[in-house]
C-alpha cells in the first residue's frame, strides 16, 4: 500500500507539473459553456428567425389582387422584376428567392442556402394558400359548396408536448461533451505515464525499484483517473452553470426550468466516476504497448471519436435503453440518462450498468497489471 | 554473494519474409562474484552484456538459469533482494519533472529508507558528491554530468549490498566518467559487490577483480585481468579479447 501511495504521488507529480497534462486536464471543461451556449444560441436564432432575413420575393409576372392579399398576409415584401433582373438581384442578394412563370407553372428559383430554404418554405406556404383560394373560386362558380368539400374532414391536434426539443437537445449533448472532455483529457496523461516513460527510459529505473508491478500499474492507473475524474467535475460545474445561465438568456427556453434535478446531478457525478475509471484503465492499457508517445497519442485519438460517437447515434436513432444496451459500455451512460430525463429509469439497468462498468475495469487492470509483469514492456 | 547459474536468453526476431528466427543474447552463463569485488562483464556491442545484466537485476526474465542473492532465489523473492540491489546503466533516465531532493526522497521511500532518516541520508549523499548547489533544482535543468551524480546519488540512498552498472560511463564525458569510477572504487572499498559492465577494455583493467569476457551470448574467457593476459600472452585486456576471438576481422 505504501509503494503504491509513492507512486501515485510520484505520476501526480508529473500530471501536475507537466503543462500539456494539466491544461489538457483544467483547460477542455472551459469548452462545455462555449458549446452549451453557442448551441443555445443558435437555436435560438434558428427558432426566432426574423423573417426580415428570408421574405423579399422577387415575381417576374404582375401579381392579382387575391394574390397581393395573400402575399401581405404572409409578409412577403413582393418586388417585380423582369427574370434578368431578379436573377441579377438574387446573385446581389437584394432578394431571397424569384419566381417565373410558364404557362400554369410556377418555378422557384435561388440556390441552397440558409435564407433560400426559409424563403422556400414561405413561397411555397403562399402557393398552397393560392392554390385553395383558386380552388374555393372555382367550385364557387360552378356552385358547390366550397366548405363543404374542402373541408370534407377535420383533422384536430392534440399533441401535448412532453419534452422541449431544444431543452432534451442540449441536455443529452452537454453531458456527451462531459464524457468527451474526459476522454481527451485522458490519453495525455495516460501516454505520458505508460509509453512516454517508456520512451523518455524511466521505466527501466521503476521497475528495478522493489515494487509490485501491481502497485506501479495502480499507482499510474490512480494517478490518471484522479485526472480525468477533476475534467469531469470541473465539466459537471460548467455544465450546471452553463445550462441555468442558457435558460436566463434566450427564448427558446422561455417557461422551461434548466436547473439540473439533484437525482440527474447525482447520476451524472456517479458515471463521471465510473467513465472517468474505464477510460483511464483503456488508455493506459492501450498506451501501455505502445513504443513511443506518439504511437501512443495515435493510437488513442480513435477512443476520443467513440466516446461520443454511440451516445451521439443513440440521441440521433432515438433508440431506447434495454437490458442488453445496459452492458454497452459508453452507450449505456447515454440511454439511461436519456430515461433519468424522461422520469421512466429502469433500476436493473442502472444496477447492470454499474456492475458491466466495474466489471470491465476489473479485467481492463488484470491486463495491465499482466503487460507490466512481463518483460515485454520494456523490451 | 552473487551466483548466476546456466543463464540463457532467447529472442525471436521476425525475419522480412516473416520467418521467425531465434536468437540467444545470452547462451549458457554462469559465474559468482563475492563480497567487495568488482566484477566486470566485458565484450564489444551487441555481445548480450544488457540482456545479462538487465537478467541478474530483475528487468527481463531469463529463458533458463537461476540468478540468486545470498542464497535467495530471484523469482520467489523478488522485493526483498530488488532491496539490496541498485542499477544503472548508460541509458538509465531520471524523472525531470521533479528536484534531485524530491527523487531522492521518493527512492528511499520506495527502498524503505526510514523516515527520520531520510533527510540525513540524503544531506550526507549531497555532500559526498557535491550536490548541494543544485539538490533542490528540477532535474530537467541539470547538466548531463549534474544528472548523472543524481543517478548515482538515486543508487546510493539506500545502501545497497549489490550494484549492477550497465556501460554506466558511456558516452560520459572525462570528469563525469571519473565521477563514476571514484564512486565504484570506494564502494568496494566498502564491501560492495560490483557488476560493472564496459566495452572500455582500458577501464574495466584498471578497477576490475575479475572479468568476464563475452561474445554473441557465450562466455568465452574468465579470470582476473592479469590472469587473462597471462593466458593469451597479451600486454592489456584488448588485445587479450581479440586473442581469444581470433582478431578483428573474425568479430
Amino acid at each position: 500500500m505504501n509503494s503504491l501511495l509513492i507512486i501515485l504521488k510520484k505520476e501526480l507529480k508529473d500530471v501536475f507539473r507537466d503543462k500539456k497534462s494539466l491544461s489538457m486536464m483544467l483547460i477542455i471543461p472551459f469548452m462545455i459553456p462555449l458549446i452549451i451556449i453557442g448551441m443555445s444560441a443558435l437555436f435560438n436564432m434558428e427558432a426566432n428567425k426574423d423573417i426580415k432575413t428570408y421574405n423579399k420575393i422577387g415575381f417576374c409576372y404582375e401579381l392579382s389582387e387575391a394574390e397581393l392579399n395573400i402575399a401581405k398576409e404572409l409578409n412577403i415584401e413582393v418586388i417585380y422584376k423582369d427574370e434578368n433582373e431578379l436573377k441579377k438581384d438574387y446573385e446581389d442578394g437584394l432578394i431571397n428567392l424569384y419566381v417565373t412563370k410558364i404557362a400554369d407553372t410556377y418555378i422557384l428559383n435561388g440556390t441552397t442556402g440558409e435564407n433560400t430554404t426559409f424563403a422556400v418554405d414561405l413561397v411555397n406556404n403562399y402557393f398552397h394558400k393560392y392554390k385553395e383560394y383558386l380552388q374555393v373560386k372555382y367550385l364557387n362558380e360552378n356552385n358547390i359548396n366550397a366548405n363543404k368539400l374542402i373541408n370534407i374532414i377535420n383533422v384536430e391536434e392534440n399533441i401535448k408536448e412532453k419534452d422541449n426539443y431544444f431543452q432534451n437537445y442540449i441536455f443529452t449533448y452537454g453531458f456527451l461533451f462531459i464524457i468527451m472532455a474526459i476522454t481527451v483529457s485522458s490519453t495525455y496523461p495516460a501516454t505520458d505515464a505508460t509509453a512516454g516513460e517508456k520512451e523518455r527510459g524511466t521505466l527501466e529505473t521503476l521497475i528495478t525499484f522493489p515494487i509490485k508491478s501491481k502497485d506501479i500499474i495502480l499507482g499510474k492507473f490512480l494517478s490518471v483517473f484522479i485526472s480525468n475524474f477533476i475534467t469531469g467535475i470541473l465539466s459537471l460545474i460548467f455544465y450546471y452553470f452553463s445550462l441555468i445561465l442558457s435558460g436566463n438568456m434566450f427564448k427558446i427556453y422561455e417557461g422551461i426550468n434548466l436547473v439540473l434535478p439533484f437525482k440527474t446531478f447525482m447520476f451524472i457525478f456517479s458515471v463521471i466516476t465510473l467513465y472517468s475509471l474505464l477510460i483511464a484503465g483503456v488508455c493506459i492499457a492501450v498506451a501501455s504497448k505502445c513504443k513511443t508517445f506518439k504511437e501512443a497519442q495515435s493510437a488513442l485519438t480513435p477512443f476520443t471519436f467513440l466516446s461520443l460517437f454511440p451516445g451521439m447515434l443513440a440521441f440521433m436513432i432515438s433508440l431506447k435503453s434495454s437490458l442488453l444496451l445496459s452492458f454497452v459500455p459508453c452507450l449505456n451512460f447515454v440511454l439511461l440518462f436519456q430515461d433519468l430525463m424522461n422520469g421512466s429509469l429502469n433500476i436493473l439497468y442502472l444496477i447492470v450498468m454499474f456492475i458491466s462498468t466495474i466489471v470491465i475495469i476489473a479485467v481492463l487492470l488484470g491486463v495491465i497489471i499482466k503487460q507490466y509483469k512481463s518483460e515485454k514492456i520494456i523490451i | 554473494m552473487l551466483t548466476v547459474k546456466n543463464i540463457k536468453k532467447k529472442f525471436i526476431k521476425l525475419e522480412k519474409n516473416n520467418k521467425k528466427i531465434e536468437i540467444y543474447a545470452n547462451n549458457g552463463i554462469s559465474f559468482t562474484a563475492n563480497e567487495g569485488m568488482i566484477l566486470g562483464v566485458l565484450g564489444p556491442n551487441g555481445a548480450g552484456k544488457t540482456t545479462l545484466l538487465r537478467i541478474v537485476a530483475g528487468i527481463i526474465e531469463p529463458t533458463e538459469g537461476t540468478v540468486d542473492y545470498d542464497s535467495l532465489i530471484f523469482k520467489d523473492n523478488e522485493i526483498e533482494i530488488k532491496r539490496n540491489l541498485a542499477y544503472l546503466s548508460g541509458n538509465t533516465k531520471i524523472y525531470n519533472t521533479v528536484s534531485a531532493y524530491e527523487l531522492l526522497k521518493m527512492c528511499a521511500e520506495v527502498y524503505g529508507v526510514q523516515k527520520t532518516q531520510i533527510k540525513k541520508r540524503i544531506e550526507e549523499i549531497s555532500k559526498k558528491l557535491e550536490m548541494d548547489s543544485f539538490l533542490y533544482n528540477r532535474i530537467s535543468s541539470l547538466s548531463t554530468g549534474q544528472t548523472q551524480r543524481v543517478n548515482i546519488a538515486r543508487c546510493l540512498i539506500h545502501d545497497p549490498k549489490y550494484y549492477i552498472l550497465d556501460e554506466a560511463t558511456s558516452g560520459l564525458d572525462i570528469i563525469s566518467s571519473q565521477i563514476i569510477l571514484d564512486f565504484i572504487k570506494e564502494e568496494k572499498k566498502r564491501g560492495k559487490t560490483i557488476l560493472y559492465s564496459t566495452h572500455y577494455m582500458e577501464e574495466a583493467e584498471n578497477i576490475c577483480d575479475y572479468v568476464l569476457m563475452i561474445n554473441k551470448g557465450v562466455l568465452v574467457k574468465e579470470g582476473t585481468p592479469d590472469r587473462i593476459k597471462k593466458d593469451t600472452k597479451t600486454t592489456n585486456l584488448r588485445d587479450a579479447f581479440f586473442s581469444i576471438i581470433g582478431g578483428v576481422k573474425n568479430e
